[in-house]
C-alpha cells in the first residue's frame, strides 16, 4: 500500500510540476537560417535573458531556413504561425497588414517608447495607412569593399566619381585584376545589389524616390543612363569571368587574396571579414560607391534586412511585444554585435551606451557611423529589395541578366520593369516612401 | 463490403491531392497574391501566359529536358541492366553502386556538382583550368546551363532506370534466353528480339513516367541555377514557383501549374490506353 502511495504521490508531483511548466505562456518566433554559433548567441543573449526577465513567458526560436517568408505567408494565411513575425521587408508588410494578418503596434510603441528609441525614418517605413505595423530588424547598406594592400601597392585611391571608377577599373583589368569581385551563384538576387547601386549612385536617389512614388516612370532618361552604365561594366568584364559561378564567400576570398581589388556589395559582408582577412583586417576598406554626375558623394542605399511584427493571430501578443522590446535594447545590441556583425544593426537613435569589444573590427563601427551621418545629411538611397514591390524586384533580378547577356535592351528592360511596377503601385503593393 | 477498404486511402487522396488540385484549377482563374482576397479574372492569367516569352522559353526547356531524359537514362539503363544480366559475380555490388546516387539527397548531389565539379575556383573545372584546359562552368553559360543541370540529374537518375530494367529482365523466361543463345543469337540480337520486347511494358511505363517527371522537374534546377542565367535554364515549375512565392502571383502560378499538369495528363492518358490495349490482347 505504502509503495502504491509513493507512486501516486510521485505522479502527482510530476503532474503539478508539468502544469507549472505549461503555465508559462509560450512566445514563438520563427527565424531564418543561422549557423550553430549564431544560434548559440541567440540562445544566450535573447532566449535565456528573456526567460529570466519574464518568468511567466517561455520564448522559443524556431530556425526555418532561407524559405522563411514563404512558410510565414502560408502559416499566417491559415491563421497560425508564430507570435513574432519576421517579414523580408516593408513591401511584404504592406500586403500582410492590408490583409489583416498583422497587429497594429501604435499603442505598444507608445507604451514601450519605441518612437523615442528608433530612428524616425525607419519607423515610417513600418507605417501603412497611418498605422504602425512593423519595426525594422536591421538596416544595411551597399558600398564598395576594397583591398587596401592592393590599392597601396599600385598607388590607387578609392574613386568617388564614375569617370574615376572607370579609369581605375580599366587599369585593374590591364593588370589582370578583377575590378568588381562579385558573384550570384549562392544568392541569385545578388544582381539586385548592382541594380540598386546603379539606380541610386548614377540616376540619383531623388529620381528613384520620384519613380517609387509614381511621379516619373522607370523609363526616364536618368535610369536609362544608369542601366547603360551598369551594362557597359558587364561588357568590359569588370565583374570578372565567373559572376554566375561564384558565391559570396568565394568573392570575399578573392578580395582578400587580391585577385579582385573591389567588391560592390552590402554591409552584411562585414561578418565575413574576420574569416577571410584573418589577422590582417586593416587591409580591408569600405567606402561609398562612386557617384554619377550631379549626384552627391557618397550615396548609401538603405535596405532593411527584415522587419518585426506581431501576428494578428498571436497566442501571446504581450510576450511578443516584450521580445521585440528586448531586441531594441542597448544591451542586446551590444551583446549580439560583439559576436555577430552585420545582421543586427538595429536603427537605434542613441548608440552612446554601446561599446563593442576589441574583437570587432574598427572598420565596421566606422562604416556604420558614416552610414548614420549620410542618412542624417539626406544622402541615402533606396535598395530595390526594400522599397520595390515583390514582382518588380523579382523582375529586376532576372531581367538585368538579360540586359547583361544582350538578350534585352536597356529600354526594353526598363519598359517591362515600369509596366510591372505601375500595376503593383495601382494595387497598393508599394511601401509608403517617406519624403526626402 | 470490400469497398470499405478503399475509404482510408480515398480520404487521404481526396484531402491532400484532390482538394489542392481542384483549388489550383480554381485559382488559375483568379488574381491572388497569396495573402489578401482573390479576385475572379476569367481567362486573363491564361491570356497573359500565352503572351509571356518566359513561359515559352520555360516550355521549350521542359521539352528539351524530356527529350534528354527519354533517351540517355533509358539507353544507359538498358545497357547497364543487360550487362548485369551477363555478370553473375558482383551483380549485387553493381546494383548497389548504380542505385547509390538515387539515395543521396538531391540537394547534396546538386551542391557537389555545383561546387566540387563545375565551380571554376573549387571544382574539377578549376583543376582542369590549372592544367591549361580552357573549360568553363556550364552553369554560367546561357548555351549550356540547362544541359549542365541535366548532366547532374542524369548522373543520379540512370542507375534507378538500370535497376528497374534489370528487375524486369530477370522476369524474362530463362528458356527463352537459353533457346535464343542456342540458336546463336549474339548480344545485340538477344536484346533486340528477346529482352527489349519482353520488358516493353516496363520501358513504356518508364517513358510515360519520364514525361510526367520531366514536366515536374524542379529540385536540381532550383538548387543549381534557379532558372538562370537570364532564364536559360528556366522550366515551368521554377517559373510557377517564382511567380507564386517571389512575385506573389499565386493565380498566375496556378495557371502555369495547370499547363504542367496538362502534359502529365496527356502522358497518363496514353499510358492508360496502352495498358487497356495490352489487357485486351
Amino acid at each position: 500500500m505504502g509503495h502504491r502511495l509513493k507512486i501516486i504521490s510521485g505522479a502527482l508531483v510530476a503532474f503539478v510540476s508539468a502544469q507549472a511548466v505549461v503555465a508559462q505562456d509560450a512566445v514563438t518566433w520563427w527565424y531564418e537560417a543561422a549557423n550553430p554559433e549564431q544560434q548559440a548567441a541567440l540562445t544566450e543573449f535573447m532566449i535565456d535573458k528573456f526567460n529570466a526577465k519574464n518568468p511567466g513567458d517561455k520564448l522559443t526560436i524556431d530556425y526555418r531556413g532561407s524559405e522563411l517568408d514563404k512558410q510565414l505567408r502560408v502559416a499566417l494565411l491559415s491563421g497560425t504561425g508564430p507570435d513574432v513575425v519576421n517579414t523580408p521587408g516593408p513591401s511584404f508588410v504592406a500586403t500582410m497588414a492590408r490583409a489583416g494578418q498583422l497587429m497594429a503596434l501604435d499603442d505598444i510603441a507608445d507604451e514601450k517608447g519605441w518612437n523615442d528609441r528608433i530612428l524616425p525614418f525607419f519607423m515610417d517605413l513600418g507605417r501603412f495607412d497611418g498605422q504602425l505595423y512593423a519595426l525594422p530588424k536591421t538596416y544595411e547598406t551597399l558600398g564598395l569593399f576594397y583591398n587596401k594592400a592592393v590599392f597601396k601597392e599600385n598607388g590607387w585611391t578609392p574613386p568617388t566619381t564614375i569617370p574615376e571608377l572607370n579609369a581605375l577599373a580599366d587599369e585593374m583589368m590591364a593588370k589582370g585584376i578583377v575590378p568588381f569581385g562579385s558573384g550570384n551563384s549562392g544568392w541569385r538576387p545578388a544582381n539586385e545589389w548592382q541594380v540598386s547601386i546603379a539606380l541610386n549612385s548614377i540616376a540619383g536617389p531623388d529620381n528613384v524616390q520620384k519613380a517609387l512614388t509614381g511621379q516619373i516612370p522607370w523609363t526616364s532618361q536618368p535610369f536609362v543612363e544608369a542601366i547603360n552604365e551598369l551594362d557597359s561594366w558587364w561588357d568590359k568584364g569588370y565583374f570578372g569571368p565567373d559572376y554566375f559561378s561564384l558565391n559570396g564567400e568565394q568573392v570575399m576570398a578573392n578580395l582578400a587574396e587580391g585577385t579582385a581589388a573591389m567588391s560592390p556589395t552590402g554591409s552584411w559582408n562585414f561578418g565575413l571579414v574576420p574569416e577571410y582577412f584573418n589577422g590582417r583586417q586593416d587591409e580591408v576598406g569600405f567606402v561609398g560607391f562612386p557617384s554619377g554626375e550631379g549626384v552627391p558623394y557618397p550615396i548609401f542605399s538603405l535596405g532593411i534586412g527584415s522587419t518585426f511584427s506581431i501576428s494578428a493571430a498571436a497566442q501571446n501578443p504581450e510576450g511578443a511585444a516584450e521580445v521585440i522590446d528586448q531586441v531594441f535594447s542597448e544591451e542586446f545590441y551590444t551583446d549580439i554585435n560583439n559576436v555577430w556583425q552585420g545582421e543586427w544593426n538595429m536603427p537605434l537613435r542613441d548608440l552612446s551606451g554601446v561599446s563593442l569589444n576589441e574583437d570587432v573590427i574598427p572598420l565596421y563601427t566606422e562604416s556604420m557611423a558614416a552610414l548614420a551621418s549620410a542618412v542624417n545629411e539626406n544622402q541615402y538611397g533606396y535598395t530595390t529589395w526594400t522599397f520595390m514591390p515583390p514582382a518588380t524586384n523579382s523582375y529586376v533580378v532576372s531581367g538585368i541578366e538579360e540586359v547583361w547577356l544582350d538578350i534585352l535592351s536597356t529600354e526594353d528592360f526598363l519598359a517591362e520593369m515600369d509596366k510591372i511596377f505601375q500595376q503593383e503601385l495601382a494595387e497598393g503593393k508599394v511601401a509608403d516612401i517617406p519624403a526626402r | 463490403m470490400y469497398r470499405l477498404f478503399a475509404i482510408p486511402t480515398l480520404i487521404i487522396n481526396v484531402s491532400i491531392i484532390l482538394l489542392p488540385a481542384l483549388l489550383t484549377v480554381v485559382l488559375a482563374f483568379y488574381r491572388w497574391d497569396g495573402i489578401s482576397n482573390p479576385t475572379f479574372i476569367g481567362f486573363e492569367n491564361f491570356e497573359k501566359l500565352w503572351g509571356d516569352r518566359i513561359f515559352w522559353k520555360a516550355l521549350k526547356n521542359n521539352v528539351i529536358w524530356t527529350a534528354l531524359f527519354l533517351t540517355f537514362p533509358i539507353a544507359i539503363g538498358l545497357i547497364a541492366a543487360s550487362l548485369l544480366m551477363l555478370v553473375r559475380r558482383g551483380r549485387t555490388f553493381f546494383q548497389v553502386v548504380y542505385f547509390l546516387p538515387m539515395i543521396i539527397a538531391t540537394v547534396i548531389t546538386a551542391r557537389i556538382w555545383q561546387g566540387m565539379i563545375y565551380n571554376p575556383q573549387s571544382g574539377i573545372v578549376a583543376m582542369l583550368n590549372r592544367y591549361g584546359y580552357d573549360v568553363r562552368d556550364p552553369l554560367s553559360q546561357t548555351s549550356t546551363a540547362l544541359y549542365g543541370v541535366a548532366v547532374a540529374d542524369l548522373w543520379h537518375w540512370w542507375g534507378f532506370m538500370a535497376v528497374i530494367f534489370f528487375a524486369a529482365m530477370r522476369q524474362v523466361s530463362q528458356e527463352q534466353i537459353e533457346s535464343a543463345r542456342i540458336e546463336g543469337a549474339n548480344y545485340f540480337q538477344l536484346m533486340r528480339w528477346v529482352m527489349i520486347p519482353a520488358i516493353m511494358p516496363t520501358i513504356a511505363l518508364m517513358m510515360v513516367m519520364t514525361v510526367i517527371w520531366s514536366f515536374l522537374v524542379f529540385d536540381f534546377i532550383f538548387i543549381m541555377t534557379q532558372g538562370g542565367p537570364a532564364f536559360t535554364s528556366e522550366v515551368l515549375s521554377t517559373m510557377a514557383y517564382r511567380k507564386a512565392f517571389y512575385e506573389l502571383g499565386v493565380g498566375y502560378a496556378a495557371a502555369t501549374a495547370l499547363v504542367i499538369s496538362l502534359f502529365g495528363l496527356t502522358a497518363a492518358f496514353f499510358y492508360i490506353r496502352l495498358q487497356n490495349r495490352e489487357d485486351a490482347e
